[in-house]
């Protein structure tokens, strides 16, 4: 049999860990071009209670998508106000992939998100506000549904009406019946408009 | 103690911290079962009450609490050769892949998380030896770990009831089991051919020492972590592979949910994962 | 019957277009991200994909890319976005599309693009 085991435990964990790894070296790490390093950086960087505003401005600049990954996870671990406000601005970053991996890294954050809500549905972006209504979708707050029926009253781009009219037929309740029926008259020329408010009217209707 | 001890907020704290320290996320409907195992450590620690319970659970240097506890939360449920076509792809596919592409004569590096009793590292090590002619050319390590280091003793001794050898061939049983009373103690050729770890998969500290594997696998163990736990576990063991090594998850759990870091790769037994192999 | 995959994250729209798509006779798979439909497209085969391309995890690009590059499936494809911005469709066609399409798509259009792709227009 050719089974063999590494000399126990010792060989396996012989490694930098020996390393005192402090917050400010682990910064610098960040810069190092080796990805494993960086990635390891990223990751080690949770324990350091103002790491976000490296991590932060590292993200944008950084090409390798797996220390990219890390770093989000890092992010929304430490979820303070730094680190969504970096989650915000890569909204409007013009890599797509970044932009996704941002809203779900929001997705995980409902609370920290919820009080930059407003203003990010009002963004002159309409990508930007059609992030805000999918991140909405994991929101546990009492005025989601407010916020929803506000979206199909008064915006006026036609793909962030339709992205909220979704999450309605999630959440909505009674009070959403009326601005449903006033955005299927407003779009009424829009089968898929009428396809989801009918879908989410029928959902609110059945309970 | 009676069962009202424990309130809600209490309940929602500890929630909080277990998740934090272990990645697994107990729902609402879990209440009962977590009660009662908190129930079981603070009468069995002499502990007043909840909240001085959970003091000594937060503060305690050693951790020792935290383990006792963690031991009886887990769910250890595993059987041999449980989703056996992922071993067929591992002998049929995987490994000649990993071989013709290897350049070293170092040993092939397989990593079961978590290993439970020990059922899947040594089905792994069972089908290695019957179903796989390269092993008389190659070394294999096989590494196995797990959390609960109390299910861990159980795996190294290796000694395993009728219900969890169910599934193997009569042959197999024969040859690589002995019969003591009503349960099967695995060979002791068997018990050398796997090392078992205590590792914490949520715990960067403890998975920074698993590097340069050609395979993982991670079966029933992600279901319970909630989705960040979840990812950041999918990128730890990007850092634990090889470049174009393999990660075998449970028939449940799909990296398509939880990852992009991935590709995706069609055996004709399974679909596995694969860390490209121009990464770094 | 031929085989149609739609590809987007958002429940709403694989329905509708699962709705569309079925009333005229085809047969409908959904998957919610890139990879999802990768895996189910190494797993089934399809005459057709409909793809979103703002999805977490793998894009449409992505998952296009992939699909032509370990040729997986030649099918033909139809991209589907909500942003009309300028160079979307370039980027589409580059990935691998057929054809692309701004959200909310018209069921008559779909299916003309749908027939024709499928080859079963003769315009
Ligand atoms: C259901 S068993 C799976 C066993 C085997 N892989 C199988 O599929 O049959 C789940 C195991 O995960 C272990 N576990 C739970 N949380 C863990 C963690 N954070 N790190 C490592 N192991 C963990 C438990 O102790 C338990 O033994």
């Amino acid at each position: 049999m050719a089974f063999i085991k590494t000399h126990s435990a010792q060989s396996i964990s012989e490694d930098e860990r020996k390393q005192p790894r402090n917050c400010e070296n682990l910064e610098a790490e960040l810069d190092n071009p080796n990805p494993t390093t960086r990635r390891w950086a990223a990751r080690d960087l949770v324990d350091c209670p103002k790491a976000s505003v490296a991590l932060v401005s590292h993200l944008e600049q950084e090409e390798d998508v797996s220390v990219r990954e890390v770093i989000l996870t890092s992010l929304t671990t430490l979820g303070d106000e730094v680190a969504v406000a970096g989650l915000v601005n890569c909204l409007s970053s013009e890599g797509v992939a970044l932009r996704n991996e941002a809203i779900e890294a929001m997705k995980q954050l409902p609370d920290e998100v919820a009080p930059i809500m407003r203003k990010l549905l009002a963004d002159a972006n309409p990508d930007v506000r059609i992030f805000a209504v999918n991140i909405l979708e994991s929101l546990r707050h009492p005025d989601v549904e407010a916020w929803l029926i506000e979206v199909i009253e008064n915006d006026p781009h036609l793909n962030v009406c339709a992205t909220a009219v979704d999450l309605l037929g999630e959440v909505g309740s009674f009070a959403a019946k009326e601005p449903l029926l006033r955005l299927k008259a407003r779009y009424f020329e829009e089968p898929y408009i009428q396809f989801a408010a009918d879908l989410a009217l029928k959902i609110i209707n059945e309970d | 103690m009676p069962a009202s001890s424990i309130s809600e907020l209490d309940f929602e704290k500890f929630r909080e911290f277990f998740y934090r320290k272990t990645g697994i996320q107990f729902e609402p409907s879990k209440r009962y079962f977590v009660d009662k195992r908190l129930e079981e450590r603070i009468e069995l620690t002499g502990s007043e009450t909840f909240r001085s319970y959970f003091t000594m659970l937060r503060f305690e240097a050693s951790g020792e609490e935290l383990q006792h506890l963690t031991n009886l939360m887990t769910v250890n449920e595993t059987y041999f050769f449980r989703e056996e076509y992922q071993f067929q792809c591992l002998v049929n596919s995987l490994l000649p892949d990993i071989v013709q592409r290897k350049k070293d004569g170092n040993p092939i590096r397989i990593w079961a998380i978590p290993s439970s009793s020990g059922e899947e590292p040594y089905s792994i090590a069972i089908y290695l030896l019957e179903y796989w002619a390269g092993i008389n050319n190659w070394d294999i390590e096989i590494i196995s770990s797990d959390i609960d280091t109390q299910i861990l003793g159980q795996a190294r001794k290796g000694r395993y009831s009728a219900r969890s050898v169910q599934h193997l061939p009569e042959n197999v049983l024969r040859k690589y089991f002995t019969r003591v009373a009503d349960e099967y103690q695995i060979c002791e050729d068997l018990r050398e051919a796997v090392e078992f770890t205590r590792v914490n998969l949520a715990e960067p500290a403890d998975t920074r020492p698993y590097r340069n594997f050609d395979v993982i696998f991670c079966r029933n163990l992600l279901i319970y972590f909630d989705d960040v736990s979840r990812k950041a576990a999918a990128e730890t063991f990007y850092d634990a592979l090889k470049p174009g090594g393999f990660i075998c998850l449970g028939h449940s759990e799909s990296m398509s949910r939880i990852s992009s870091l991935y590709k995706v790769r069609k055996f004709p037994e399974a679909i596995v994962y694969q860390k490209p192999l121009e990464a770094r | 019957m031929k085989r149609i995959l739609i590809v987007d994250d958002a429940a709403t729209v694989r329905m509708y277009h699962r709705n569309i798509l079925e009333t005229a006779g085809y047969a409908v798979e959904e998957a919610v991200n890139g990879i999802e439909a990768l895996e189910k497209s190494l797993q089934q085969s399809f005459d057709l994909f409909v793809v979103d391309i703002n999805m977490p995890k793998l894009d449409g690009y992505g998952f296009l890319r992939e699909l032509r590059s370990q040729d997986v499936a030649q099918a033909p494809a139809i991209m589907v976005s909500t942003e009309a911005e300028s160079n979307d469709h370039i980027r589409a066609y580059a990935a691998g599309a057929n054809v692309y399409m701004v959200k909310p798509v018209k069921p008559d259009q779909l299916l003309i693009n749908v027939k024709l792709l499928i080859g079963e227009a003769c315009l």
